[in-house]
């Protein structure tokens, strides 16, 4: 339903263009003030969100997110906003995705940050949308930079991170009693050497979460266990987490580079690694006779 | 009322577009929705428009609009910039009494288009009747929240028992309340996540069950955020609204308790620091008791019940009793506090990695691992870390944390009274002591901090 560009496309034929086709798309909607005077006369500037859509289930939203995406004159999304939450945008303001799927980093930053300013500047109520959390991973910061080095309003509104939100949906506490007394979220991403001490993290009793660590599979194995970690930690990758389509895939630690490529795991993906993932079995194991039904959001 | 409602059928049926813009394309994308055969007539066509008519079964035409365009359509759409052109297209179709809406032009309408709340087969049409759009599109938002994305996926599967139940109870009183407790019930949250066979069991189960017990009790283990009442997720609302009865503690605000469902029973729970109102294994066993008693029992939470929230040890014991259950992740007061105090808890420049840490230290403190927590280029937040702060702060500069690392105390983040105190490791205790801070706090260590002064935005009364 939205205008699902891919996003160098979307540069091409629409960033030039961009704000004279939103204005007319303002003034030919459903009876919306119009802020362009038509003499060209100076506007006020529009107001811009970073919102966090959270993991995936349109219904993890929060009340404010949704009301930024039902007061905005454009919508800007990226890959892990999921359809469900897509179909929430309101079918009469324009919506735009501008990345990130992996390896298709099309769209720098500055780019987008820039396109922001602009559009708020225009006299546009800006939602500059993404999934899970702005400040957790999400480079929410820097676009915030951005705006506000500009004089731009703009308000950021958390949303559940997908460390909270997938392991939820997987029966997995991030912390518990006796079993891990803190997390920890380490980016996998590609572009950069993880920069963590390794030895350190494995002598915790502690819970780590790796966002985008499909690709590093190997390195997280292989460093944890040098670093003193034993080979048989359960391990959780969790694909799609929070959407219908959600795979929980319980692993070890050393079993985790094959079971990575023996499941084909896809993006998006979330990595658990950490004593907690038991409790996953726990509760099946508990739970007999009526397990969907006791215990329905187990996937 | 000067507009009288209804909902069309279009399958198959020609309908005329003129436009071949983005308007007209967002017209010819709801038409296709409903099944309509689009006949789009425009000098030119926007790409996803003509893949619309093809889809649709229809017919392009890429010229100026004609009178003869209309035949055989049972509904006109105008969206085009030309106002004379547009008229002509409303007074051609109004001699052929075919309904026809410009877009824009109330007067040159003979119906409009309402906002709309698709939960297909479940569809809301809100409308002003033109009067007040902007009033109609923030009912539609309000409608937006109440009603879950996944209700159609509940409408569909309550056609698919419809005449079974039907059969079932002759007396319109008692199947009526048989429908209100599978639409509120355990069968509805299963739809709704999903899984379809559980619920269909679930409904047959009851339909077998003789006396029609419908008491079976569930728990509802909720997230319920930092504070401002906004960040509930749309999911903690709807169960927030259906509950029997509410577990909380001194973590959930006031205001989030006010959107708690009015006749629904309060027990407070605890936990002040040193005032434990129940033990948690009393709290884990009165969620057993209460369901078992038929109730559906909100155990409401601040922030995340997985996250320094013993969810898990509340969840154990429901496995074991076999009383259904679901947990709704909310917005932990890290990402809470971080956003509203503007401090990214990571950043490309400062921070690859965050950890969370609880204050209470107590007899863990043997277990933090110092020298990891160290590490410059890691955010670290404490939970509830007023008590443990000197400490804490200590033992990181012990460690080799530079004393200058910038720290954040964040007192009751995210609500009207949210007040952020910079300092740093060696400063931080002092700041604290003179500045008579309270409880909930959260304490953010790492240079991300710096960026606070230029990313702020959250205004407190």
């Amino acid at each position: 339903m939205n205008n699902f560009l891919k996003a160098p496309d979307f540069f091409k034929a629409n960033v030039e263009g961009l704000p004279s086709t939103m204005l007319k798309a303002r003034s030919g909607g459903d009876g919306q003030a119009k802020k362009m005077d038509g003499q060209g006369k100076k506007i006020r500037a529009g107001k811009v969100w970073l919102v966090g859509a959270g993991p995936g289930d349109a219904e993890l939203l929060t009340l404010k997110a949704l009301r930024a995406i039902n007061s905005a004159d454009v919508i800007f999304y990226d890959y892990l906003v999921s359809a469900e939450i897509r179909a929430l945008f309101p079918k009469n303001i324009p919506s735009f995705y501008v990345g990130k799927a992996k390896n298709k980093h099309s769209i720098a930053q500055e780019n987008l940050n820039q396109l922001l300013v602009s559009q708020a500047q225009l006299g546009l109520n800006v939602c500059r949308i993404k999934g899970g959390d702005p400040f957790v991973f999400g480079r929410g910061g820097e676009e915030l930079l951005a705006l506000r080095t500009a004089g731009i309003d703009a308000d950021v509104i958390p949303g559940i991170t997908s460390a909270s939100g997938c392991s939820t949906y997987a029966d997995i506490p991030l912390t518990h009693r006796g079993l891990s007394q803190g997390c920890t979220f380490v980016t996998g991403h590609a572009e950069k050497n993880l920069d963590v001490n390794w030895d350190a993290l494995a002598q915790l009793k502690h819970t780590l979460v790796f966002y985008m660590g499909l690709t590093r599979a190997n390195d997280i194995s292989a460093k944890l266990l040098a670093g003193g970690l034993a080979a048989d930690t359960p391990v959780a990758i969790i694909e799609n987490g929070c959407r219908k389509d959600q795979r929980n895939i319980i692993s070890t630690l050393s079993e985790l580079p094959a079971d990575v490529i023996r499941e084909q795991v896809q993006s998006p993906a979330l990595i658990i690694v950490g004593e907690v993932v038991r409790m996953k079995e726990k509760l099946q194991s508990t739970v007999k006779a009526h397990a969907a039904e006791a215990h329905y959001l187990l996937a | 009322m000067d507009y009288f409602p209804v909902f069309l059928d279009l399958k198959k049926r020609r309908c005329l577009l003129v436009g071949g813009g983005d308007v007209a394309t967002r017209k010819g994308r709801l038409l296709a929705k409903a099944g309509a055969s689009l006949r789009v007539v425009a000098p030119e066509i926007s790409t996803e428009l003509r893949g619309l008519v093809i889809v649709s079964k229809g017919e392009i035409f890429e010229r100026e609009y004609q009178a003869s365009d209309l035949q055989d359509c049972v509904l006109a759409i105008a969206a085009t910039d030309i106002e004379s052109l547009n008229e002509k297209i409303s007074a051609d179709a109004q001699t052929l009494h075919i309904p026809v809406n410009v877009v824009d032009s109330p007067a040159l309408c003979t119906y409009i288009t309402p906002a709309i709340i698709d939960r297909s087969p479940l569809v809301i049409a809100v409308s002003s009747g033109g009067e007040a759009p902007v009033l109609a599109r923030l009912v539609r938002a309000k409608l937006e929240t109440l009603i879950p994305a996944s209700y159609g996926k509940l409408a569909q599967i309550a056609s698919q028992w419809r005449e079974r139940i039907k059969t079932r109870f002759d007396n319109g009183d008692s199947r009526r309340k048989f429908w209100e407790k599978i639409l509120q019930g355990p069968a509805a949250e299963l739809m709704m996540n999903g899984q379809e066979d559980a619920a269909n069991k679930f409904i047959d189960d009851e339909l077998a069950n003789d006396q029609s017990q419908l008491t079976k009790g569930e728990v509802y283990l909720v997230g319920g955020g930092p504070g401002d009442p906004e960040l509930l997720t749309l999911r903690a609302l709807r169960l927030m609204q259906q509950a029997d009865v509410v577990l909380y503690d001194r973590l959930v605000s006031d205001a989030v308790m006010e959107l708690v469902r009015r006749d629904a029973e309060r027990i407070y729970v605890g936990k002040r620091r040193n005032e434990h109102a129940m033990e948690q294994e009393n709290i884990n066993q009165l969620l057993v008791d209460l369901a078992k008693q038929g109730k559906r029992v909100l155990r409401l939470k601040g922030g995340d019940p997985f996250i320094f929230g013993r969810g898990g040890e509340e969840i154990e014991l429901l496995a074991q009793n076999d009383i259904p259950f679901q947990v709704v992740p909310g917005i932990t007061a890290a990402s809470g506090c971080a956003a509203y105090a503007g401090i990214p808890l990571t950043h490309r420049d400062y921070a690859q990695s965050v950890r969370f840490v609880t204050g209470h230290l107590k007899s863990d403190d043997t277990n933090l691992s110092w020298p990891e927590l160290a590490n410059p280029t890691q955010t670290l937040v404490f939970y509830m870390g007023l008590v443990g702060l000197k400490e804490i702060c200590e033992s990181l500069i012990a460690h080799g944390r530079a004393a200058t690392t910038p720290v954040a105390l964040i007192e009751k983040g995210t609500t009207q009274d949210q007040r952020v105190l910079i300092a740093d490791l060696n400063t931080i205790a002092g700041v604290v002591a003179v500045n008579d801070v309270h409880a909930p706090t959260l304490f953010i260590v790492g240079d991300v901090v710096k960026l606070h002064d230029s990313l702020k935005w959250f205004k407190t009364n």
